[in-house]
């Protein structure tokens, strides 16, 4: 669910903008200047990616996989999220261009939550890794319905009602989103264990060439 | 200001009330789609999976608008649209936007996917407010005959549509703001706005391989269908969902290594170079000011001015 123009407070809104701002930068600080045409790159994938639907009964959810961006791109996701809301609001008015601050907040801490989440706690073993990954899913989807209700309860208690509704329309994709996560990041461990290294982080030993033939790396158990 | 008005309806008429709104909106949204699909099966735009901005052949006032101008008026008041308050203002920032749809001449059918795009989440706020906005002294509340435990506000409901128009407004303004140029020249403007060059340059890399991106995903898809793979509400349709994406994933990391090594041996050096020389002239800064003084009117009648309007008091 997207914020769209003029539903938040306009200090809520400037606040919103001058601290996804400050997280930015710092984003783009982390990232290796050299790179971030790649993260551009990366983007599109995951906005790609948030267009497809699953069903879900009557109905179809689509996925927002701020989890998966955050466990992927690592400090580099806050960047990626932002870039993709941005192109998603110029291009289908899925949140709106003032509320843009707010939606970055909204998807991109979650997303940074979940990055530290998973490269905490992610092991060796394929299982884990999976079992991380969805946990991770899960919980991207859980950050960002709750900033979404406290953004939209910052409107006064009008807006209290709207909120708690808000909030119970994320559950069924908290559990998609979470079930998804694992099936991806357990693909992922298969295929190529190495994407789950942040790719294009300062400090980071550079990740062997993403076309090169796979090579394990020393902390990666391929075959866990 | 005083106690709560209450006013008793009988359950039918209450239900109408709150039916009758949701059904024309909902049929209005059912109405447009297909309006939509069937201009996009007549051939003349095909795909609107990912609209295209571009439609900068156009010789009016907002084609011809010096871009840096045009983005900083613009967007200054989209954020002075979006401090309205009250509901007549909000209504006139829509008949603002609707002229500069006119005056752009942009295309009806991408303004009309603009605000099907923020129906669902506005409906939310306009079936949910009056009904969940806790009751004040003076304010007017319907209420059923014998049901106290449900209320329909008319404050919530005031509230719920001008947040509805502030959005319209915003989003009808987007159409002029953003396919009056191409996108190269639109971003080159940001940058000379301030903006650092590398944001420019990402959210073009990403629009452009967005579509690369998605004509891969729709290959793949394709073949999945072919493949007899049919969307269920199933934990299989998950796993299939979820190789898809990280097939997805593992392809456009391989890309963007191959993306970045192309761009290099083409002498991409940190920065494109420019689109366009842009030229401001006085007409250009005069157009700007003017914008900026109807938002500033805008907001000065919302703060001080709202309450010469019948219905702006009765429901405050």
């Amino acid at each position: 669910m997207h914020i769209s123009d003029g539903v938040l407070p306009i200090s809520i809104t400037v606040g919103a903008y001058a601290a996804s701002a400050a997280l930015a930068a710092w984003s783009v600080r982390r990232t290796r200047s050299e790179e971030l045409p790649k993260v551009a790159v990366v983007t599109a994938a995951f906005f790609v990616a948030s267009l497809i639907h699953v069903p879900f009964g009557p109905t179809s959810v689509h996925l927002l996989i701020p989890g998966l961006a955050g466990a992927l791109l690592g400090p580099s996701a806050f960047l990626a999220i932002g870039l993709g809301l941005l192109l998603q609001s110029i291009l289908f008015q899925f949140g709106g261009l003032t509320a843009l601050g707010a939606n970055a907040l909204m998807m991109g801490v979650p997303a940074l939550a979940c990055g530290v989440f998973f490269q905490k706690l992610k092991g060796r073993s394929r299982r884990r890794q999976s079992l991380v990954g969805g946990l991770a899913g899960a919980l991207g989807t859980a950050l960002a319905a709750l900033i979404l209700a406290l953004l939209l309860a910052s409107g006064g208690e009008d807006f209290f009602g709207v909120a708690k509704i808000a909030l119970a329309a994320h559950i069924p994709v908290i559990l998609i989103e979470g079930a998804v996560s694992a099936f991806t990041v357990a693909f992922l461990v298969r295929v190529k264990p190495e994407l789950l290294a942040p790719a294009f982080v300062q400090g980071h030993p550079r990740q062997p060439e993403l076309n090169a033939p796979p090579q394990e790396p020393p902390d990666s158990p391929a075959h866990g | 200001m005083g106690d709560i008005l209450q006013i008793a309806l009988p359950a039918w008429q209450f239900a109408a009330l709150l039916l009758a709104p949701l059904g024309l909106l909902a049929g209005a949204a059912a109405g447009l789609r297909r309006m939509l699909k069937q201009r996009s099966m007549n051939g003349d735009n095909p795909d609107w999976s990912v609209p295209p901005l571009a439609d900068a052949a156009g010789t009016t006032l907002f084609h011809r608008w010096d871009v840096r101008c045009k983005i900083a008026a613009l967007v200054v008041y989209s954020f002075l649209v979006a401090s309205l308050q009250h509901l007549t203002p909000a209504l006139a920032a829509v008949a603002v936007s609707v002229l500069a749809l006119v005056l752009a001449r942009s295309s009806l059918a991408r303004a009309l996917m603009r605000l099907l795009a923020i129906t669902g989440f506005l409906a939310m706020f306009l079936v949910v407010m009056p009904l969940s906005a806790p009751a004040h002294p003076g304010d007017t509340v319907l209420v059923v005959t014998g049901v106290d435990w449900l209320g329909f506000n008319l404050r919530g409901l005031y509230k719920a549509l001008a947040i509805a128009a502030k959005g319209i407004a915003i989003a009808l303004l987007m159409e002029p703001l953003l396919t009056t140029a191409p996108l190269p020249v639109t971003l080159h403007g940001l940058t000379r706005l301030g903006a650092p060059d590398m944001v420019g340059q990402m959210v073009l890399l990403s629009h452009r391989y967005l579509h690369v991106f998605r004509h891969e995903a729709e290959r793949m898809a394709a073949g999945m269908r072919v493949r007899g793979f049919r969307k269920r509400t199933d934990l299989e349709t998950l796993r299939a969902v979820a190789n898809f994406l990280g097939m997805l994933f593992v392809r456009s990391f391989e890309r963007t290594e191959r993306v970045f090594d192309a761009m290099r041996a083409r002498g991409y050096r940190g920065h494109f170079p420019a689109p366009a020389a842009t030229r401001m002239a006085a007409k250009d800064l005069v157009l700007a000011a003017v914008w900026l003084a109807v938002g500033i009117g805008l907001v000065i009648y919302d703060r001080i001015f709202w309450d010469r309007i019948f219905w702006d008091q009765i429901c405050w």
